[in-house]
């Protein structure tokens, strides 16, 4: 899979966290969505595509219902996405997956644990429900 | 008297939707954590767009190197336009050629190919980290605070102490080298110990008069290692 989104897919974009575990499970979240759970309906495209201001993934995500997953606060996923005139329908934060794991050693930024992964496989449903509706309720493509 | 020590930036592009993105976030991750622990630091490439001026202004604070996974070179045209000019650029595709093909995006599906790719990726990034370092100052083993912006987490991996003729030094990641060597198949007997420094002379600095001392020290903490134990920390 390259960077040529599926046509009518709902797109999924984690952030580039590279120092922490949150950036890592933004990642494979993503991976679970559009290999596992949701694939031919949901895909991927590279963040940093959209900071060079890449004129195709520019318009991609302004075409396409996108779900972004940051790893932190600062939310450089969905922040791009809405600098490049993305719709954004949905921003999950990694941090609030871990309301309902307190003390959950997840990893850390190269490998996930059992406890990253349930809490990565937890956004991953998540996601993939919302992508579902997306698709079911509102037209995707504009 | 502390010793400004020159930190060299390392931003990869981490390309999502590609394998070589994966590549060049975990080569340079291990950079970071192993191989030049003192002398490197990291940003989300996004932040330049997303993120404060400290973080704008990382490639004009440090000398910086771009890791692309593809020849877009997201890292480096983000990196100039948002930040400043970049010292060196690398690719993946260019370092691995085809060998980048047999790889995976995520870790669930990561196999030996993987592996070999992110620690051939990240040797060329210590190379050039090395190459920075000549040009810009003094590499000094000593790290020291800079100012600007950086990963808070990407903390050095812990090391491990071998006494070499009485004196006791510190290898930063010595139970990942040994990890890595294991991996290799490198033999814990006197067969291997040519291969174990040359694989620790990546990640420390052996002077040639301390190569006879490091290799028995090398072999009796691998052979420890392999039987369960771990280096000293």
């Amino acid at each position: 899979m390259g960077n040529e989104p599926i046509e009518n897919a709902v797109l999924v974009i984690p952030c580039s966290g590279i120092g922490k575990v949150h950036g890592l499970m933004s990642r494979e979240a993503t991976y679970l969505v559009t290999d596992e759970l949701a694939p031919g309906q949901t895909d991927t495209l590279c963040l940093a595509l959209l900071v060079k201001g890449d004129s195709e993934a520019v318009a991609t995500v302004r075409s396409h219902a996108c779900i972004t997953i940051d790893g932190c606060a600062k939310a450089c996923a969905e922040k791009n996405v809405a600098m490049a005139g993305g719709r954004v329908s949905k921003a999950v934060q990694v941090a609030e997956a871990f309301k309902n794991h307190r003390g959950a050693k997840p990893g850390n930024a190269t490998a996930l644990t059992d406890d990253g992964w349930i809490i990565t496989r937890e956004i991953a449903d998540s996601v993939a429900h919302e992508a579902f509706r997306l698709r079911n309720c509102e037209e995707v493509a504009r | 008297m502390s010793t400004e020590v020159t930190k060299v930036g390392i931003i990869a592009c981490s390309g999502e939707a590609i394998p070589e993105g994966t590549i060049s976030r975990l080569a340079t991750l291990r950079v970071l954590a192993l191989l030049r622990p003192n002398n490197t630091v990291t940003l989300c490439l996004p932040l330049f767009l997303a993120g404060n001026e400290a973080e704008r202004k990382f490639a004009k604070t440090h000398p910086t190197i771009t890791v692309d996974g593809c020849d877009k070179q997201c890292a480096k045209w983000g990196t100039e336009e948002h930040s400043g000019p970049v010292s060196s650029a690398l690719v993946v595709t260019g370092i691995l050629g085809t060998k980048a093909a047999g790889c995976h995006r995520s870790s669930r599906d990561a196999s030996q190919p993987d592996k070999e790719s992110v620690w051939a990726v990240a040797e060329r990034i210590a190379a050039e980290v090395d190459t920075v370092l000549l040009e810009t100052g003094p590499r000094d083993d000593v790290a020291t605070e800079s100012s600007g912006a950086q990963c808070s987490c990407s903390s050095p991996a812990p090391g491990g102490k071998l006494t070499i003729q009485g004196e006791t030094v510190s290898i930063p990641g010595l139970a990942l080298i040994f990890e890595q060597c294991t991996e290799r198949n490198i033999p814990a007997e006197a067969s291997g110990s040519a291969a174990l420094l040359d694989a620790v002379k990546i990640y420390h600095r052996v002077l040639p008069e301390e190569e006879a001392g490091y290799r028995s020290a090398l072999l009796a903490a691998y052979q420890t290692f392999r039987s369960g134990s771990r280096p000293t920390k």
